[in-house]
C-alpha cells in the first residue's frame, strides 16, 4: 500500500506502531497506578509491556510484508524503518523481561519502569522514522527524558541516582548542542526536511554554506554524546555502573541503536554523498578511530563488569561509525546486521551480569566470577559465547564475527584501508579484556568459600539460552539475517549519493593523518 | 582397494564425514550421563571419567580408519583436487562449503587423523580433571584442524583457522601447567594479531575479484593485485605485496618463524602431553601450509621479490640455526624440543622459499617427519612426566637402567629428530638442502650446519635424561612404559622407519602437486626457474 | 625388484651367479641385530631396581672399566656376575650371521674369480628411494673390486672379533644388546661399502657412526663413557656436514649421486677446476671426521671408553678406514684435484707424525693402540693423498690384520687384569700399563701373537705391515718425483717439496711407531709384574674362545703381506704373485692412477727403490733397538718406579697431555657456542628483546594506557561537560578549518 504523508490519515496509519506503542504504555499507566505496588502486580504489567510489544511488533511485520511506500513527509515508511524497529522492539522485550526478574530481586515493585521502557521504544522509532529533524528531535528527547528516569529509577541505589543526574545533566547539555544545530540548519535551508536539506547540499553545495557546516557540525556532536562515541562518551561508563542493570542492558542496545538508526539517515539522506566533503568526513573518520581506540584500550584497566561492557559499548560504537561513514547503503545494511549482532550478545551479557549478581547489585567484579565453569558450566559457557561474539570470533563467537565481516566489507568497498586496518587491530586489543572474563571464568579456581550463585530468574535464564542460540546458529548460517540486512538498507539515494561508490579514490581521506 | 573405495563413492563423501565425525564424538560425550557428586554437579574427574576417554578415542581411531582409504583412492599422478565436495554456504556472499585434497593435503590430513589418536591413547592418564570438557575440545580442535587442511574457500578456510584456535586456548589454559594463563593468552593474541590482518586481505580479495566469490581456483585465477595499491610516506606500495604480508604476518607467526615464535616455547611448555603434541605436529604446519597453498600461489609477484624472498629466506636460516642453539642451553626438556621445532619448520620455510621441486618436497617431508617425531617426543616427556612430575632435565640420570623401554624409544625418535639417514627426518632435511642448494648455495651450507647442532643440543639432552649414573633416588624406583605406551610409541617407530628407508610411495603422491606448485610461482612471478641439474637421465 | 635384477644384471658377467644374493649380506646381520635387540629389550622390560640383573648390570659394568667405578657401590662389586638369561641364544646368534655373511661375501668372492676379467661394477637396484623431480635415488648396490675386498676384510675380522667377544663380553648383564649394536653396525658398514651411490653410501656412513656411538657409551652410567660416544658422534657429525655439501655440489653441477653417474660426468670437469677441488675437499672433511685425521681426530682416542672388541672392530679395523674408502671410491674426483690430492697426503702426514709423538707417552695400553690408530690411517691417507689408491687400501687391509689383532690382544690382557682385581676386590686401573708387566710368564700365547703384530706395524721385512707402509712410502717418493701432484702446488708451495715432506714426515713416524709399540710390548709383558702379590695368583691365559681369533690374526699379520707384493721382493725370492691386489683393484683406480702419474705406472728405478726399503728397515728396526735400549730398564723398575716416570716435564708433560688439543677445543669451541647461546641468544634476544620489550612490553603500554584512561574518568559531571565542550570546539574547528 501507499502513504500519502500529506493526509493526516495516512500520517496517522504510518505511525501505528508508534501509537500502539505509546497507547499500550497509557493504558498500562494507568493500571499500573491503579493496584498498590507489589511484585505481583509489577509482574503483571510486564507481561503487559510484553504484549504491547508483540502487538507493536505484529504491525511493523505487516507493515513489511505488505512492502509500503509512502510519498515524502516527515517521516519514512520505508523498509529501513521496519528493520530498525523491530530490533528496537526485540531490545524492549529482553529489557523488559530482565528488569521484571531484576526489581523482583532487589524489591523494586513500581511498575512503571515498563511504561517507560515503552515510552522510550516509541522514542526510537519515532528516531527511526524520522525524515524531519522536529520530528527527529522529537523522539530523541521522548526516549532520553524516559532513559534518565529509569536510570534513576532504584531510589535506594545512591549511585543509580548520581547515575540518573549526570546522565541527565550532560544529555542536557548536549540536547542544546543538537538543537543549535537543528535551528542554524534551518536557518540555512530554510527548511528541516531531510529531503529539502538535501535538494540544498547538493545544489548550492555543502562547502559553500558555513552555517549549514555549523549546523551540521554541532548535529555531528549530539548523536556523538547519545551513541556515547569520543570524546562525548565519559558519561558512559558511569552512567552505565550505576543504572539498575537491565536499564544499562537497555541504554547499551536500544538507544545506541535509536541515535545510529536516526544518525544514518541523516548522513544519507539530508547530507548525501557525505564521502566527498572533506571536513564532515575527517571528522567522523577521526571519531571513530579514537571511540574504537579509548573503548578497546580503557576497557584493559576495569575490573567493574559493567564497566568494562560499557566501554566495550563504546568500542562498538566506534564500529558501527565505520559502518555509518562509508554514507552508503551498503553500509546501511551492515549496520542492521551488526545491530542483530550487537543487541543480542550485549542484552546476552548483561543478562548474565543480572544472573549472576548479588541481591543489593554486589558480585560486579569480573574476579566474582573465578572458576564459574566449574559451578555453573552452561552459565559460563554463555558468558564466553557473548564475550567471543563481542570479541567478533567466528563459530565460538557466533554472528560476532559476521557482523565485523559486514563492517569491514563496508568499509573496504570505500576503499577505507586504514580504517578497516585501525578497526582489526583495536580488536585485537578488545581481546585483552574479553579473554580476561572468559580466563577467570574458566582457568582461575573458584574462590575459597565462594558462595554458589543463586538460581538463575526463568525470564533471564530463557534470555541468556535464547541470546545465545541464536548468535551461534546464525554463525553458522548467517544467511537469514543477511538478507533481512541486506533488503532493508536505506533504499533512497539522492543525486550526490550515488556518484560515489564508483569513483571512490584508492587513497581514502584519513591517509593525510 | 580403490575398486573398492569408487564403489562406496568413498570421494563423495569422506571429507566431510571427517568434518563431522567428531562432532558427532562431542555430542556422544555429552549426551552419555556421567556421575553426579555432592553439589549436583557432573562429576568427571579421573576418578570417574565416564565414558569421555574412550568415546573420545573410538571417535579418533573412526576418524583415522576412514580417512587411511584416502591414501588409496588419491590418484598419485593427478596434481588437481580430489574428492571434492561444494554445496552452498553463505550464498548471499557467495561463500560455498568447498572442500577437497590434493598431494599436500593429503598428508596433512592424514597426520592428523593418525597424531590424533595416539596423543589421546599415550596421555591416557595425564588429564585428571574436567575430563568431558578436555576430550570434548580435542574432538572440535580437530574438525578445525581437518577443516583448514581441506578448504578450497577462502571464507571457510579462515572461519577454520580461527575456530582451532578456541579449544587450544581452552586446552592449555585449562589443563595447563603453572604459568599456563600466561601461555594461553599469548597464544591466543600472537595468532590473532596475525590473523585478522589476514582477514582484511581475505575481504580485499573477495571485493578485488567481484564481491563474487570465495573460490579458491577463482581468486587464484584472477588478475595479480600488483597494479593497485597505496602509497606510504611517498613510496607506492603494490596491493599485492599489502596483501602477501598480510597472509606472511598470519603465517609466520603460526610457523612460527623467527622472531615471531615466542610464544611457542610457553605455549608448549605450559600446554597437557595432548596439546603439546597436537601444537607441534600439527598446528605447526598449517603456518607453513598456508605458505604452500595460499600466500605464495596467490601473490608470487610478492613473493618472489627479490629483497622478500631473501628476507625470508634469511629468516629461515636463523630460525634453523637460532633454534636449535637456543634449544641446546634449555634446563626444561619441552622448551628444548619447542625451540627444536623451530629449527625444523626453519627447514620447512627454506625449501618452500628456495623453490625447487626438491626442496618444496623435502619441505613436505619435513613437515611430516616434524609431526611424527616432535609428536612422539612430547609423547614421551608427558610419559616421564606423569611419573617424575618434572621436565627439568637435570632431576634425571641414568633411567635408562630402570626405563629401557623408554630409552630404546627416546633414542630412536630422538635419532630421526637429528635426522639420522634411515629414518624419515633424514628425508626430509636431505631434500630440502639438496633442493635449496642450487637457488642460495650459502645459506643452504649455513642451514646445514643445522644437522650439526641438531645431534649436540637432542644426544646431550638424552645423555643427560637416560645415561649418567642414576644417582636421584627418586628415580630408581620409576616403573618402564606400560603396554599401552609401548603400543603408541611402536605405530610411531614403524612410521619413523617406513619413512625413511621406503618414502618413495609418499614423495610420489606429492609430487604433482610440489610441481604445480612450483610452476604457478614461477610463473606468477615470471622468475626464471631454478637452475636445474645438467642432463639427468633418470637417475 | 626381481624385474629390476634381471633388467640391471642381464649382460653383466656376475649376474646368475652367487652375487645375485649381495642383498643378503647386509640384511643377515641386520636380522642378528632384530633377534638380540628383541633378547636385551624382553627381560628388560620387566626390569627395575627390583631386578638384580639391572642394578648389578650397571655395576659390573663399571667393573669391567675400574676406572671410573662409582663409590657408592663397592659392596656390590664381589657379587658373581649374573649371565643374562638370554646369553647363550645370543652367543650363538651374534657370531652365527657373521659367519655367514663371510661364507657368503667368499662365495660371491669366488664367483668374482671364475667370472674372469669384470670392467663395470655389478648394480643391483632394489627400489628407488627417494624420487622428486629429476632426481631418483635408488636403493642399489654395488659390488666391484674394491667393494668385495672391503666386505671381506669387515666380515672376515668381524666374525673373528664377534667370536673373541663371547668370552669377553658374557658376564656382562647387556650382553645381547652388545651384539645387537655389533650386528647393526656390521650391517651398516656392508651398506656404506656396497652402496652404489653416495646418498646410499651416506646412509652406512652415519649408522657405522650411530653404532659406534651406541657401542662408545655402552656402559652409559659412567658420564666419562657417554660423554666420550657423545662426542664422537658431534664430532663425526661435522665431517658429515662437508659429505652432504659435496653431495649438493656433486648433484648441482654433475647432476647425478651415484657413482657412476657422477664417474661419466666428472669427465667434463676441468682437472684441477675450484669446483672438483671444493667437492673433493669437503668430501675429505667428512673423511677427518670419520678417520679421525686433524683437525677432527679427538674422537678416537677417548672411543676407547667402549669394550676392547667394538675398539678392535670398530675403531681399529673396519669403520674408521670408511675415509680411506671413500677417496679410494672417489678416485676418480680426487685424481681429478691436485691440490686436494696434496691435502689429503699432507694431511694424512702431519696426522701420522703428531698422533705417533702422542702415542709415546701414554699409559694406557688402549690409548696407546688408539693414537697408533691415528697415525696407521694417516699413513693410509698419504697413500690415497699420492694416488697411490691400491697402497691405501692394501695398508687398509694389513692395518686391519694387525691392529684388531693388538686390541684383542690388549682385550685379553685387560681381561685378565680385571678378573685379578675384581677377585681380589681391588680397584686399580686394568688398563694402566703401570700395572701391568712380566705377563709374558701368565700368558705366554698372548704376549707371541702380540709381537707378530707388533713387527708387522713396526714394518719389520715379511710382515705384513712392512710391504703395505713400504709401498705407501714408496709412492710418495715416486710422486714427488713426477706426478701431476708435483706439478701443482698447495698454498703457493710447489706439490714436489709438500710431497717429499710427506715422505719424511711419513719416515719418522715408522721409527716412532717402531718406538711406542715396543715401549707397550715391554711394560705390559717384559720386566717383572707390577699388579700385586694376590692378584698374580689370579693370572692366565684368556680362555681359547679368545685366544683362537688371536691366532688366525696374527697368522694374517704375518702372511697379509702377501696379497700385494712388490717385484723387487719377487726378484729376491719368488714366493707368490706380484703384485696381485695391483690387478685385482686396476679396474677400479687403475685410470685414476694413471691420470696422476701421467699415464706412466710411474716406477722407481731399482737402486732408488732399494734405497727406499733399506731406509724403511733401517727406521723400524732403529726403533725397536732405542726403546730396547732406553726404556728396557725403565720397563724392568717396580710399580713405583713406574709411578715416578709418570710425572713428566715439558715436552714429556705436554705429549703425556695430548697437546691439550681437547683442552683448546673446549676453550676456542665449545664453550663460547654454549654462553653465547645462553646468555646472549636465549636471555637475551629470546627472553629479553622479543618477548619482554616487544610482546610484553607492548601489553604493559596498552594497559598502562587504559589505566590512565580511567584516571581520567574522574566522576565529576563538570570534567565531562567540559571535555564535551572541548570536542565542540574541535568538531567545529575542524569543520570551519579543515
Amino acid at each position: 500500500m501507499h502513504f500519502d504523508l500529506a493526509m493526516p490519515g495516512d500520517l496517522m496509519a504510518a505511525l501505528l506502531p508508534e501509537l500502539v506503542v505509546v497507547g499500550g504504555a497509557m493504558v498500562l499507566l494507568l493500571w499500573a497506578v491503579w493496584r498498590p505496588e507489589s511484585d505481583v502486580h509489577q509482574r503483571n504489567v510486564a507481561i503487559g509491556a510484553v504484549c504491547v510489544t508483540l502487538l507493536a511488533a505484529a504491525a511493523v511485520v505487516y507493515f513489511m510484508v505488505s512492502d509500503v511506500s509512502s510519498g515524502p513527509g516527515v517521516i519514512a515508511a520505508d523498509r529501513f524503518r521496519w528493520a530498525a524497529d523491530l530490533l528496537f522492539l526485540l531490545a524492549t522485550l529482553i529489557a523488559i523481561a530482565l528488569s521484571s526478574d531484576f526489581s523482583k530481586r532487589e524489591g523494586i515493585t513500581t511498575a512503571e519502569s515498563h511504561v517507560l521502557i515503552l515510552l522510550a521504544t516509541s522514542g526510537m522509532m519515532l528516531l527511526a522514522a524520522a525524515r524531519d529533524l522536529i520530528i527527529l528531535f522529537l523522539g530523541i528527547e521522548l526516549m532520553s527524558i524516559s532513559v534518565y528516569v529509569l536510570a534513576g529509577l532504584y531510589r535506594r541505589s545512591a549511585r543509580a541516582s548520581e547515575a540518573a543526574l549526570k546522565y541527565f545533566l550532560l544529555g542536557a547539555f548536549s540536547s542544546g548542542f543538537l538543537l543549535y544545530g537543528i535551528a542554524l540548519i534551518y536557518g540555512a535551508a530554510g527548511s528541516t526536511n531531510f529531503a529539502d536539506i538535501g535538494r540544498v547540499v547538493s545544489d548550492r553545495g555543502f562547502a559553500a554554506v558555513p552555517m549549514l557546516q555549523i549546523g551540521l557540525a554541532l548535529l555531528v556532536v549530539g548523536f556523538a554524546f547519545k551513541v556515547g562515541a569520543a570524546p562525548f562518551h565519559m558519561w558512559t561508563p558511569d552512567v552505565y555502573e550505576g543504572a539498575p542493570t537491565p536499564y544499562t542492558a537497555y541504554m547499551a542496545a536500544g538507544v545506541k541503536a535509536a541515535a545510529f538508526a536516526a544518525f544514518i539517515r541523516v548522513w544519507l539522506e539530508a547530507f548525501p554523498g557525505t564521502i566527498e566533503f572533506g571536513p564532515p568526513y575527517k571528522v567522523l573518520w577521526w571519531i571513530a578511530v579514537a571511540t574504537m581506540v579509548i573503548g578497546n584500550v580503557v576497557a584493559l584497566a576495569q575490573k567493574n563488569i559493567k564497566r568494562l561492557l560499557a566501554y566495550s559499548s563504546i568500542a562498538h560504537a566506534g564500529y558501527i561509525l565505520v559502518g555509518v561513514l562509508v554514507g552508503t547503503p551498503l553500509g546501511a545494511s551492515a549496520f542492521l546486521f551488526y545491530l542483530v549482532a550487537y543487541t543480542l550478545a550485549t542484552m546476552g551479557a548483561f543478562a548474565v551480569v543480572i544472573a549472576l549478581e548479588e541481591a543489593g547489585e554486589r558480585n560486579l567484579n569480573v574476579q566474582d566470577y573465578a572458576g564459574l565453569w566449574r559451578v555453573r558450566p552452561w552459565l559460563a559457557i554463555a558468558m564466553a559465547v557473548f564475550m567471543l561474539a563481542l570479541l567478533g570470533f567466528p563459530i565460538a563467537g557466533g554472528m560476532g564475527f559476521f557482523a565485523k565481516w559486514y563492517i569491514l566489507q563496508a568499509a573496504l568497498d570505500r576503499s577505507q584501508y586504514y580504517l578497516s586496518v585501525y578497526l582489526v587491530l583495536t580488536s585485537v586489543v578488545s581481546a585483552g579484556y574479553y579473554l580476561s572474563v572468559v580466563m577467570v571464568m574458566f582457568m582461575r579456581p573458584r574462590v575459597e568459600g565462594a558462595p554458589l550463585p543463586s538460581r538463575v530468574p526463568r525470564a533471564t535464564g530463557i534470555v541468556i539460552a535464547a541470546t545465545a542460540v541464536l548468535l551461534l546458529v546464525f554463525g553458522v548460517f548467517p544467511g537469514p539475517v543477511l538478507r533481512f540486512a541486506r533488503d532493508n538498507t536505506i533504499t533512497i539515494a539522492p543525486p550526490g549519493a550515488t556518484a560515489s561508490p564508483v569513483s571512490a579514490p584508492v587513497v581514502p581521506a584519513g591517509n593525510s593523518h | 582397494m580403490r575398486g573398492l573405495l569408487t564403489s562406496l563413492s568413498y570421494n563423495s563423501w569422506i571429507l566431510p564425514a571427517l568434518l563431522i565425525l567428531p562432532l558427532l564424538g562431542v555430542a556422544a560425550i555429552y549426551l552419555v550421563p556421567s556421575a553426579r557428586n555432592a553439589d549436583g554437579n557432573r562429576q568427571d574427574d579421573i576418578d570417574a571419567p565416564g565414558a569421555a576417554r574412550w568415546i573420545a578415542l573410538i571417535t579418533f581411531a573412526a576418524e583415522f580408519a576412514l580417512s587411511v582409504g584416502l591414501w588409496w583412492s588419491f590418484e598419485p599422478g593427478a596434481s588437481g583436487w580430489q574428492a571434492v565436495v561444494d554445496k552452498g554456504w553463505i550464498t548471499e556472499w557467495g561463500a560455498r562449503f568447498t572442500v577437497g585434497i590434493d598431494g599436500i593435503s593429503l598428508f596433512m590430513v592424514l597426520l592428523t587423523t593418525l597424531i590424533m589418536p595416539l596423543s589421546v591413547l599415550g596421555s591416557w592418564t595425564s588429564v585428571r580433571s574436567k575430563v568431558r570438557g578436555y576430550y570434548a575440545l580435542l574432538l572440535v580442535l580437530t574438525t578445525g584442524m581437518i577443516g583448514v587442511f581441506v578448504a578450497l574457500d577462502l571464507l571457510l578456510f579462515y572461519v577454520m583457522w580461527e575456530v582451532m584456535l578456541v579449544p587450544m586456548y581452552f586446552i592449555i589454559g585449562i589443563w595447563g601447567g603453572e604459568r599456563r594463563i600466561y601461555a594461553s593468552l599469548k597464544f591466543f593474541i600472537y595468532t590473532m594479531v596475525g590473523s585478522l590482518l589476514m582477514l582484511v586481505a581475505i575481504l580485499y580479495l573477495w571485493t578485488a575479484t567481484g564481491s563474487t566469490t570465495f573460490n579458491y581456483d577463482q581468486i587464484l585465477a584472477a588478475a595479480s593485485f600488483s597494479e593497485s595499491g597505496i602509497t606510504v610516506f611517498g613510496t607506492f606500495v603494490s596491493a599485492s605485496l599489502l596483501l602477501f604480508g598480510a597472509f606472511f604476518l598470519a603465517f609466520a607467526v603460526k610457523v612460527p618463524m623467527f622472531p615471531f615464535h615466542t610464544w611457542l616455547p610457553d605455549a608448549h611448555v605450559e600446554a597437557p602431553t595432548a596439546g603439546s603434541v597436537i601444537l607441534a605436529a600439527i598446528m605447526l604446519k598449517m603456518g607453513t601450509y598456508g605458505f604452500l597453498r595460499f600466500a605464495m600461489p596467490l601473490f608470487p609477484d610478492a613473493a618472489m621479490t627479490p629483497w622478500v624472498r631473501t628476507t625470508i629466506l634469511v629468516l629461515a636460516v636463523i630460525g634453523i640455526v637460532y633454534g636449535a642453539l637456543v634449544a641446546m642451553v634449555q634446563p626444561d626438556f619441552k622448551k628444548l624440543i619447542a625451540y627444536s621445532s623451530v629449527s625444523h619448520l626453519g627447514f620447512v620455510m627454506l625449501g618452500i622459499f628456495a623453490l625447487t621441486v626438491q626442496s618444496v618436497q623435502g619441505s613436505l617431508m619435513v613437515m611430516i617427519n616434524h609431526g611424527i617425531s616432535t609428536g612422539a617426543l612430547f609423547l614421551l616427556v608427558g610419559m616421564v612426566y606423569e611419573r617424575r612430575h618434572t621436565r627439568m632435565i637435570d632431576s634425571y640420570g641414568g633411567i635408562a637402567r630402570v626405563m629401557p623401554m623408554f630409552a630404546v624409544f627416546l633414542t630412536v625418535v630422538s635419532l630421526s629428530s637429528i635426522g639420522l639417514p634411515g629414518t624419515n627426518g633424514f628425508i626430509g632435511e636431505f631434500l630440502v638442502l639438496l633442493g635449496s642448494f642450487p637457488t642460495s648455495p650459502y645459506l643452504t651450507v649455513i642451514a646445514a650446519t643445522g644437522v650439526i647442532f641438531a645431534a649436540a643440543y637432542l644426544l646431550w639432552a638424552i645423555q643427560r635424561i637416560l645415561f649418567n649414573a642414576l644417582d636421584k633416588p627418586e628415580n630408581k624406583r620409576l616403573p618402564d612404559l606400560n603396554r599401552r605406551e609401548v603400543l603408541v610409541m611402536g605405530v610411531l617407530t614403524v612410521m619413523i622407519v617406513w619413512l625413511g628407508v621406503y618414502p618413495a610411495p609418499v614423495l610420489r603422491r606429492m609430487e604433482a602437486s610440489a610441481n604445480r606448485f612450483v610452476e604457478t610461482v614461477e610463473q606468477g612471478a615470471k622468475v626464471p626457474p631454478a637452475p636445474r641439474p645438467v642432463s639427468l637421465e633418470g637417475r | 625388484m626381481l624385474l629390476q635384477h634381471a633388467a640391471a644384471g642381464a649382460a653383466h658377467p656376475l649376474s646368475g651367479t652367487a652375487a645375485e644374493w649381495l642383498w643378503l649380506l647386509p640384511v643377515l646381520p641386520l636380522a642378528g641385530f632384530v633377534v638380540n635387540g628383541l633378547l636385551s629389550l624382553v627381560p628388560a622390560y620387566h626390569a627395575g631396581p627390583a631386578d638384580p640383573s639391572a642394578t648389578h648390570g650397571g655395576d659390573h659394568a663399571e667393573g669391567m672399566h675400574a676406572d671410573q667405578h662409582p663409590e657408592d657401590e663397592h659392596a656390590e662389586a664381589g657379587h658373581p656376575p649374573i649371565l643374562h638369561r638370554f646369553a647363550s641364544i645370543a652367543s650363538i646368534v651374534g657370531p652365527l650371521v657373521l659367519a655367514l655373511s663371510f661364507a657368503l661375501a667368499v662365495s660371491i668372492f669366488v664367483a668374482m674369480l671364475g667370472a674372469g676379467e669384470i670392467h663395470t661394477p655389478f648394480i643391483q637396484r632394489y627400489f628407488s628411494w627417494m624420487p622428486a623431480g629429476e632426481l631418483n635415488i635408488e636403493w642399489a648396490y654395488q659390488l666391484d673390486q674394491l667393494s668385495i675386498v672391503m666386505v671381506l676384510i669387515i666380515t672376515g675380522v668381524g666374525t673373528l672379533i664377534h667370536v673373541f667377544s663371547i668370552g669377553y663380553m658374557r658376564e656382562d648383564p647387556g650382553y645381547p644388546r652388545y651384539f645387537a649394536y655389533l650386528n647393526l653396525f656390521v650391517s651398516f658398514m656392508l651398506v656404506l661399502v656396497l652402496g652404489a651411490s653416495y646418498p646410499v653410501m651416506f646412509i652406512g656412513w652415519e649408522g657405522v657412526g650411530l653404532c659406534s656411538y651406541l657401542l662408545i657409551g655402552f656402559w652409559f652410567s659412567a658420564k666419562a663413557n657417554a660423554d666420550a660416544g657423545k662426542k664422537a658422534f658431534i664430532v663425526n657429525r661435522i665431517g658429515d656436514f662437508g659429505f652432504l655439501v659435496a653431495i649438493f655440489l656433486m648433484y648441482a653441477n654433475l647432476g647425478a649421486l651415484d657413482f657412476a653417474g657422477v664417474a661419466e660426468r666428472s669427465a667434463q670437469l676441468a682437472a684441477g677446476g675450484t669446483l672438483v677441488t671444493a667437492i673433493c675437499l669437503f668430501l675429505f672433511l667428512g673423511c677427518t671426521g670419520k678417520s679421525a685425521q686433524i683437525p677432527l681426530y679427538t674422537w678416537l682416542p677417548d672411543a676407547m671408553a667402549g669394550p676392547t672388541p667394538v675398539s678392535a672392530l670398530i675403531h681399529a679395523a673396519t669403520m674408521v678406514t670408511a675415509g680411506v674408502y671413500l677417496v679410494a671410491r672417489s678416485s676418480f674426483l680426487f685424481s681429478l684435484a691436485p691440490v686436494a690430492s696434496l691435502t689429503v697426503a699432507l694431511v694424512g702426514a702431519v696426522t701420522a707424525l703428531f698422533a705417533a709423538t702422542i702415542g709415546l707417552k701414554q699409559w694406557d695400553i688402549k690409548k696407546v693402540l688408539a693414537y697408533s690408530t691415528v697415525s696407521q690411517l694417516g699413513y693410509m691417507f698419504i697413500a690415497v693423498g699420492v694416488g697411490a689408491y691400491v697402497a691405501g687400501v692394501f695398508h687398509l687391509a694389513t692395518h686391519a690384520f694387525f691392529k684388531a689383532l693388538l686390541f684383542l690382544g690388549s682385550g685379553s690382557v685387560i681381561y685378565v687384569m680385571h678378573k685379578a682385581y675384581h677377585h681380589t676386590h681391588r680397584h686399580d686401573d686394568a688398563q694402566d700399563m703401570r700395572n701391568m708387566g712380566g705377563l709374558r710368564r701368565h700368558m705366554p700365547v698372548t704376549f707371541v701373537l702380540m709381537w707378530v703384530a707388533t713387527l708387522a706395524i713396526a714394518g719389520i721385512p715379511v710382515f705384513a705391515g712392512f710391504f703395505s707402509k713400504d709401498e705407501i712410502l714408496g709412492a710418495a717418493f715416486a710422486r714427488a718425483h713426477e706426478s701431476t701432484l708435483a706439478d701443482a702446488s698447495l698454498l703457493g708451495i710447489p706439490g714436489s717439496i709438500v710431497l717429499y715432506a710427506v715422505y719424511a714426515m711419513g719416515l719418522i713416524a715408522a721409527l716412532l711407531t717402531a718406538i711406542y709399540m715396543t715401549r707397550m710390548m715391554l711394560y705390559t709383558f717384559h720386566g717383572d709384574n707390577r699388579t700385586g702379590e694376590a692378584e698374580r695368583s689370579q693370572m692366565s691365559e684368556a680362555p681359547w674362545v679368545m685366544t683362537g681369533p688371536l691366532i688366525v690374526l696374527a697368522v694374517l699379520s704375518a702372511f697379509g703381506g702377501w696379497l700385494n707384493l712388490p717385484e723387487f721382493f719377487t726378484d729376491v725370492l719368488p714366493l707368490g704373485k706380484t703384485a696381485s691386489l695391483d690387478h685385482w683393484l686396476e679396474p677400479v683406480v687403475g685410470e685414476a692412477t694413471l691420470r696422476i702419474t701421467h699415464g706412466s705406472a710411474a716406477h722407481l728405478s731399482a737402486n732408488t727403490e732399494y734405497v727406499l726399503v733399506g731406509l724403511a728397515v733401517a727406521a723400524a728396526a732403529s726403533g725397536i733397538l732405542i726403546a730396547f735400549t732406553m726404556l728396557k730398564p725403565a720397563a724392568q723398575g717396580t710399580k713405583e718406579q713406574a709411578e715416578v716416570r709418570g710425572t713428566d716435564t715439558g715436552i714429556e708433560r705436554v705429549l703425556a697431555n695430548k697437546y691439550y688439543v681437547d683442552e683448546a677445543y673446549d676453550a676456542a669451541v665449545v664453550n663460547p657456542i654454549v654462553q653465547v647461546s645462553r646468555k646472549l641468544l636465549w636471555r637475551g634476544v629470546d627472553v629479553g628483546l622479543i618477548d619482554g620489550l616487544f610482546v610484553n612490553g607492548s601489553a604493559w603500554v596498552a594497559r598502562g594506557l587504559g589505566l590512565a584512561g580511567s584516571w581520567v574518568q574522574s566522576g565529576q559531571v563538570g570534567t565531562y561537560a567540559w571535555a564535551i565542550v572541548v570536542g565542540v570546539l574541535a568538531v567545529l574547528g575542524a569543520f570551519t578549518f579543515g
